[in-house]
């Protein structure tokens, strides 16, 4: 070949000969080939193109066309010339590469890689201009040939890839993609490799990925097969020796973060110098073998970082096991056992301390902190996932429900809860902060939505409440409001529908008591300074006096003139005086050393009996019992409490409290306080309360389920009996879980009554 | 999109040798000038004129009028055929006036825009010769074109049935 030199070109060769006009093309093309980086000059880059152009628009190429046209091809308006140009070309190309694939054999390895990359870059490179030069053949022969749907016919450029692929690309391929191989494991074992050299090969295999069904898309099934898939094989083989061989050598802690490092790697690899079509494939492969294979001791090893609180761990442990299929779900399983474990283990340990008098506070405090404890953990370590907060739910659903504490009835829990807010709403108990009483509530929430007898908890929730309104000892308003608003989001409103109620009650009866007052001033009657509350019988969870009462004159003149001034105003409705929740205050004048009276506070019960020492100084207690009427229940523990403030004094001779026994003034009362408090709940009564509230839930279950039933009927005209139940179960599940045995109970009444009849098959029909 | 570029200006040269310096835009309507310059360089183009072996001085000129009136018209799409220019025989004015010449000189822009691979202009003239076929009988295509007619008659009679469907009716 003649040294590459501007004007070195022959002279334009006779345009209708293929010989000539060949090898005239031909040296152009092999310096473009050969040298292209010693330039090329205009009269060659002019040269050939011409003589491309006037091979094609030659007159005896158009005269040898129409020849053949009549052979067969008569529906050719005019044959284009360049078959012979296009045949000239492509094994011209051939040549060259099959020398290209003898020169490769010197080579191997990095060497190789090399020899690849610089032959493949100057090959390219002179195909563009190739492509410009032959572009009149491209323009006519070629595009006519692929109009006309001919396979196997290119652009020049896409010639160039063809026969590159065709003819050099499948005898060297696999030992350039070793050499890759090779160059990959290396850097993966931790050396400086020259990554550009994979990146030119990873481009040169995509190039190669031409559409035969059109040349002018690409498609990366060579890329796929020759580089993609080998390369992912060394991989596994790869990850599978160092994770075997470092499992083997190291604890499961140290091999997470040697995984998580790889798999960091390999992201970064893709990034650096891969197509980022293997970034999926890629990931797979490593998460296969870096994380599925090796899942077994990771999730054995899950407990052991539960145990010792590894939170770090536990989040890498996440992150690894979040990215394969299902990894996450013997964890899930893990960690629900794990933390309803230590919910019973904490409950054990408080129940265990305080025996039966456990404080609400504590037993809910000891409930929350679990809580808390393994939401930081789901929120840290476990990014938060819905899956892993059910698990949680679930534990803590568990184990509020049932632990040590319920064992002696479901309902302690609910119970213990709802005591928690009324000694947090209470006027006086501890003194918080609103911000913070606030936040305790929203706490509280926390654990209200585990119970599972929500209705219990409203059982006692009401009656706590109506016992701070009535004596107005409600620690805060806009607590109570708030507290409400809370179990009405949670529950709905049917649920704190009575609960409103009975505060309308408490601001109605408020406006009537100012009514009341200017009622009495215009009478210009002097009453005592009196309050009246008015509760709807429905709403409030109170009870009439179990006991009769003949209040003291002066409470009755007044509670007269009050029913009066009520009736008046609301015709028809019936007052019932629920005297054992009324109270007052009396001054006592007769004490001999006190320089200021003292004022007693006292239910009304014990109000009556003490007014009647204004008359003398010593009573009976047969003569007590009769003019109030009271009943030994009632009588005797108001008494106690006189006695045992030294109020009154049992007088000698009377061994107990009981019929026979007389009491009389005590005029040396002393107490460091002038305002003493004798109306003090008694502990038999709040017992007997709890166990009345206890009974009153069974019953009303039953209704609730009953009613349940109907409404399910009446929708459904005609079910199942095993239909019925299984809704049933569904709608009341949000109050309380029914057992099945309770519902075909209802059931049964509810067909004695006649609002369901049986009908054939096991079904149940509904009777209006 | 040239202002940019690092020269302005090239040079060309006829069959004859004559030299024409003209606008780099202009040159480059022409693809094959325009891939000559990518692929060799401004440098080439500076210092040397660039042969167009293929045309003759006249031709040239006529060439690079046209291309200099189309200065800024948008740049050829590869090889998308626009179908609504390929359908119309319409010419614009300043074409049409501009293909007022003898048809020698017509076939000789013809086969330089074919060379050049101008495709708007080498459209501009086979739509003038469209127009010039359109409407006239053989016999008077024949004579516009100064062609012998070479075909017996029963060839004749073969197109004639052959191509029936293309009739006027």
């Amino acid at each position: 070949m003649p040294p590459a030199a501007p004007m070195g070109m022959p002279p334009q060769p006779v345009k209708d000969d293929i010989e000539t006009t060949w090898n005239y093309l031909q040296q152009g093309v092999t310096r473009i080939m050969m040298s292209l980086q010693e330039g090329i000059d205009l009269q060659t880059y002019m040269g050939i193109y011409t003589a491309v152009h006037n091979f094609c628009t030659s007159q005896k190429a158009v005269g040898f066309a129409f020849q053949s046209q009549a052979i067969g091809q008569s529906h050719r308006g005019a044959h284009l010339l360049g078959e012979d140009l296009y045949k000239k070309l492509t094994e011209y190309l051939s040549e060259h590469l099959r020398g290209l694939v003898a020169e490769s054999r010197a080579h191997a390895d990095e060497a190789l890689l090399a020899f690849y990359i610089r032959e493949w870059q100057r090959y390219t490179n002179a195909a563009k201009y190739v492509h410009h030069l032959f572009r009149y053949l491209n323009r006519h022969w070629v595009k006519r040939e692929i109009d006309e749907g001919k396979k196997n016919v290119y652009d020049v450029y896409t010639l160039h890839l063809v026969q590159w692929r065709d003819v050099l690309f499948h005898h060297i391929s696999t030992k350039v993609m070793e050499a890759v191989l090779k160059l990959v494991e290396k850097q993966r074992n931790g050396e400086t490799i020259e990554h550009n050299q994979i990146k030119q090969v990873v481009d040169s295999f995509v190039s190669l990925g031409l559409d035969d069904g059109d040349s002018s898309k690409t498609t990366l099934d060579v890329y796929r097969f020759h580089f993609e898939k080998p390369f992912l094989e060394a991989t596994k083989v790869f990850y599978q020796n160092e994770s075997k061989q470092f499992v083997a050598e190291n604890s499961v802690v140290e091999y997470m973060k040697k995984a998580e490092t790889r798999l960091n790697e390999e992201e970064e690899r893709v990034k650096l110098y891969l197509h980022p079509d293997i970034a999926i494939p890629l990931k797979k492969a490593c998460n296969q073998v870096l994380i599925a294979d090796h899942s077994n001791i990771l999730r054995d090893e899950f407990q052991v970082l539960l145990d010792n609180d590894r939170e770090e761990d536990m989040a890498r442990m996440y992150s690894l096991l979040s990215r394969i299929p299902d990894g996450l779900d013997p964890l899930r399983t893990k960690f629900e056992t794990h933390v309803r474990n230590a919910g019973l283990a904490a409950v054990a340990k408080v129940a265990s301390g305080a025996g039966d008098k456990l404080e609400p506070k504590v037993y809910v405090d000891a409930l929350l902190e679990i809580h808390t404890q393994y939401q930081g953990l789901v929120k840290r370590a476990f990014n938060d996932e819905p899956e892993f907060t059910r698990s949680l739910d679930n534990a803590c659903r568990e184990f509020v429900n049932r632990n040590e504490v319920c064992k002696s009835g479901s309902n302690k829990s609910p119970e213990l809860l709802a005591k928690y807010t009324d000694v947090l709403l209470r006027k006086g108990s501890t003194a918080i902060e609103d911000a913070e009483l606030e936040n305790t509530l929203v706490q509280l929430m926390t654990v209200f939505k585990y119970i599972e007898d929500k209705d219990v908890f409203q059982k006692f929730y009401s009656r706590m409440l109506a016992r701070r309104l009535v004596h107005s000892n409600s620690a805060s308003e806009d607590a109570e409001t708030s507290m409400i608003s809370k179990l009405k989001e949670a529950c709905g409103f049917e649920y704190t529908n009575k609960l409103q109620r009975m505060f309308q009650d408490m601001q109605v009866s408020k406006d009537l008591n100012a009514g009341f007052r200017e009622h009495m001033q215009g009478l210009g009657t002097k009453g005592l300074d009196s309050t009246y509350s008015i509760l709807g019988t429905g709403f409030w969870p109170l009870q009439a006096p179990g006991t009769n009462f003949n209040p003291p004159e002066e409470v009755a003149s007044d509670c007269e003139r009050f029913a009066r001034f009520y009736k008046n105003k609301h015709e028809g409705r019936k007052l019932t005086w629920l005297w054992q929740l009324c109270k007052g205050e009396v001054k006592a004048n007769y004490i001999k050393n006190a320089k200021m009276p003292y004022t007693f506070q006292v239910s009304v019960y014990q109000m009556a009996i003490l007014l009647l020492f204004n008359e003398k100084d010593q009573n009976t207690y047969d003569e007590i019992s009769s003019t109030t009427q009271l009943n030994a229940e009632a009588l005797d523990p108001s008494l106690g409490i006189l006695l045992k403030a030294k109020v009154l004094n049992l007088d000698p001779g009377s061994a107990k409290v009981g019929s026979g026994a007389s009491f009389s003034l005590n005029y040396d009362f002393k107490n460091k306080k002038y305002r003493v408090n004798l109306n003090v709940g008694m502990k038999s009564e709040t017992k007997q309360e709890e166990a009345e509230t206890n009974k009153t839930i069974e019953e009303d279950r039953k209704l609730l389920l009953q009613s349940a039933i109907v409404r399910i009927m009446k929708a459904r005209k005609r079910m199942k009996h095993q239909q019925l139940v299984s809704e049933t179960i569904n709608q009341i599940r949000a109050r309380f879980v029914p057992k099945v045995s309770d519902i075909k109970k209802c059931i049964e009444i509810l067909l004695d009554k006649e609002y369901l009849e049986r009908l054939e098959d096991d079904d149940i029909g509904y009777l209006a | 999109m040239s202002a940019d570029k690092g020269i302005q200006k090239v040079t060309l040269t006829s069959n004859e040798g004559t030299s024409i310096e003209v606008d780099r835009v202009v040159a480059e309507r022409s693809m094959l000038i325009k891939n000559l310059i990518d692929d060799l360089g401004d440098d080439a183009v500076e210092s040397s004129p660039i042969p167009i072996p293929n045309v003759n001085d006249p031709v040239l000129r006529k060439v690079i009028e046209w291309c200099e009136h189309h200065r800024n018209d948008a740049a050829q799409s590869a090889d998308d055929e626009n179908d609504s220019r390929k359908k119309t025989t319409d010419i614009d004015e300043w074409d049409q006036k501009f293909m007022q010449v003898d048809q020698e000189m017509l076939f000789e822009i013809i086969l330089a825009a074919n060379y050049l691979d101008i495709k708007a202009l080498l459209d501009v003239g086979c739509k003038t010769v469209a127009n010039m076929i359109k409407g006239k009988s053989p016999e008077e295509i024949r004579k516009t074109f100064n062609i012998t007619n070479d075909f017996t008659p029963e060839e004749e009679e073969q197109i004639r049935r052959e191509n029936e469907w293309a009739e006027d009716r």
